[in-house]
């Protein structure tokens, strides 16, 4: 019998996903195993998790992994790069971290590894909320979305704007590829996939600091069925967070 | 090599720090520590070494946690208000058991306050500044030359007990020169290959984690935590006792503070009071059992320290069944001529000896 379809290496055995159902978060952690995968990065990885639902990854990730406090994965991924080359070793180190954590209470560390040009690679889960603790309005959430903390929806003129993360990390001159993805439907799965890649791939050849969003449901605290939050995704949420590469040093080349 | 120089404590603690393999500094510029930062970074850079001048010391406290995860010898300095900014990763670093030496040059007063010499962190360095059960090792250098010898002690310390491990002094010590060697560093090296993480290869793969919904794994964590921390008061207890085995009147000072302290002995030993010094090295573990032995001889002893009485909780839990304990203290150092100590202490030894002064 021809085996057409197995759990990546880079999972752990035996595990499975304890994220509320219909979360993306699951499929994200397993693309970026498969990537490790494909590029045999599993026995080289150190993986930063930080914070919030984020913080699960090393419980289904086979890789040697550290816990991050709140928003600082990036400052904990330089110190990791910076010190196995001091020690001559060379390395793949990236984050999986929330948008509250990456673009909110760690923005300066995140936007200064970028400005830095860190050759790390990061993995932004953007779900428009602090998940973790319940929906809260965080850095993300659009305006005019309820959340406990924005419970007549975000406005402007009481809350202020989001913030876009994957453009705004474009224009770094340290970044060398930044994306934004969604994992709302077959074909974005795919191209999620290709731009984890692409952004792995860069950090392999020290490229710089390379980074890809991904759009993501978040259907407990939107309060949405699982296809209802998919269907919000490409539908509402990627005319405001558009799909697309803003940065990529090879093809700007 | 190892020849006599005129140093500054700050440079003092740099040239140690290369000398023992420190792979890995990063930090972020605060008077009166700055030098150190300064010096390594020219240091580290020529060596193909790991620095960061740091956006925070937020970001420098956390790039330690990374590089020490990955089995570097790691290093980063600061001062008081900065070192505060630093608790909730020091916090984590603890829980995580990752070797960090931390140097804390301080500096006078709450919140910003100023450069002056002041021992206002002891507290924060001892109990810990940060979240939840944990301990700090703390070492208290009083010349330039413990400057170099207990920076090669708290990586050690550091790595043995994979505990973060603060080198606290003041702003007198880290700007005075004097003269120092740059000796060997006289510890062996620890074996931290079973923990570090370098990537699943031929291994099951590692976490360092201080997350754990597991309410019973997270008990005994921290009770295997406080284990080790028995271990540490068992252990690693360090004092200088100074014409103290006779002594009716001991004074209990650290840091550079317990200087002026040994000219006040040879000066009340003139005028026949037999004075001694207890000067404790370790802060944590602070070295009650040798201060306990002592108490059970001298009768007075006189706390002076640069700040409102923090270290005087330890020595009063320590002593205070078995002796009396008066305290002179100033938050801010730039006060400690001997004239104004001598005022203090006989004052206190007029309440207390009335007929025999
Ligand atoms: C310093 C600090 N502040 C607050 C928290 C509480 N907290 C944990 S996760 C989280 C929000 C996480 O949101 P996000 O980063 O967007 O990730 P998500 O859970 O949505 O995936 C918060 C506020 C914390 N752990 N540490």
């Amino acid at each position: 019998m021809q085996q057409v379809y197995s759990t990546p290496k880079s999972i752990k055995k035996d595990s499975t996903f304890t994220f509320c159902a219909g979360c993306d978060h699951g499929l994200a952690i397993k693309l970026v195993a498969e990537v490790l995968d494909e590029l045999n990065l599993r026995e080289n990885t150190i993986a930063v998790a930080s914070s919030g639902c984020s913080v699960f990854l090393y419980d289904f990730l086979d890789v040697d992994c550290i816990e991050s406090p709140h928003g600082r994965a990036c400052a904990v991924a330089t110190g990791i790069k910076r010190a196995h080359r001091a020690l001559n070793e060379e390395k793949f180190v990236f984050t999986y971290q929330g948008d509250g954590d990456f673009a909110s209470i760690g923005l300066s560390e995140s936007l200064h590894s970028a400005l830095r040009g860190e050759n790390i690679s990061v993995i932004c889960i953007n779900n428009t909320n602090y998940g973790m603790t319940g929906g809260q309005m965080g850095p993300t959430t659009v305006l005019g979305q309820h959340t406990t903390t924005s419970p007549n929806g975000r406005n402007v003129k009481y809350h202020g704007y989001p913030i876009k993360t994957a453009e705004q990390i474009a224009l770094c001159d340290g970044t060398c590829f930044s994306a934004r993805v969604a994992l709302c439907d077959i074909k974005n799965i795919i191209n999620a996939k290709e731009q984890i890649k692409k952004c792995f791939e860069y950090q392999k050849q020290n490229l710089g600091f390379s980074f890809v969003e991904i759009l993501s449901s978040c259907p407990t605290n939107w309060k949405l069925s699982p296809s209802d939050s998919h269907k919000k995704i490409k539908e509402e949420l990627s005319e405001i967070y558009p799909l697309k590469v803003f940065k990529d040093i090879k093809e700007n080349d | 090599m190892n020849q006599k120089e005129l140093l500054k404590g700050n440079i003092a603690i740099a040239k140690a720090a290369i000398n023992c393999g420190c792979k890995c500094y990063f930090g972020y510029p605060i008077t009166p520590q700055t030098e150190i930062g300064e010096y390594l970074s020219n240091e580290m850079e020529k060596r193909n070494l790991a620095y960061v001048c740091a956006e925070s010391e937020i970001a420098a406290i956390n790039m330690c946690i990374g590089a020490s995860s990955s089995g570097a010898k790691t290093m980063t300095s600061s001062s008081s208000c900065a070192v505060s900014l630093m608790q909730e990763a020091i916090s984590y670093a603890c829980s995580d058991e990752l070797p960090i030496v931390i140097v804390n040059v301080m500096r006078a007063g709450p919140g910003q306050g100023y450069i002056y010499p002041s021992q206002g962190d002891y507290d924060q360095s001892t109990i810990g500044g940060g979240n939840g059960d944990y301990r700090i090792i703390c070492l208290s250098p009083s010349t330039v030359q413990e400057c170099i010898d207990m920076t090669y002690k708290a990586f050690y310390l550091a790595q043995k007990y994979k505990n973060p491990t603060i080198l606290l002094l003041d702003g007198l010590l880290g700007q005075m020169a004097e003269p120092a060697i740059i000796n060997d560093n006289p510890y062996e090296e620890i074996d931290n290959s079973s923990w570090v993480l370098k990537g699943a290869k031929n291994r099951p793969s590692r976490q360092i984690n201080s997350l754990e919904p597991n309410q019973t794994k997270l008990n005994s964590h921290i009770f295997k935590m406080f284990e080790k921390y028995k271990q540490l008061e068992e252990n690693e207890q360090d004092y200088e006792d100074f014409m103290c085995d006779d002594a009716d009147i001991i004074i209990c000072a650290f840091g550079s503070l317990a200087r002026c302290a040994k000219d006040l002995c040879s000066y009340y030993r003139q005028k026949g009071i037999k004075m001694g010094l207890f000067r404790p090295k370790t802060l944590y573990p602070f070295p009650n059992k040798k201060l306990e032995e002592l108490s059970l001889r001298a009768k007075l002893f006189i706390d002076i320290e640069m700040n409102m009485g923090q270290m005087l909780r330890d020595v009063r839990l320590t002593i205070s069944h078995n002796a009396k304990i008066s305290f002179i203290g100033k938050p801010v150092g730039d006060w400690l001529k001997k004239e104004e100590l001598i005022d203090a202490i006989d004052k206190i030894l007029k309440e207390n000896y009335a007929t025999s002064l």
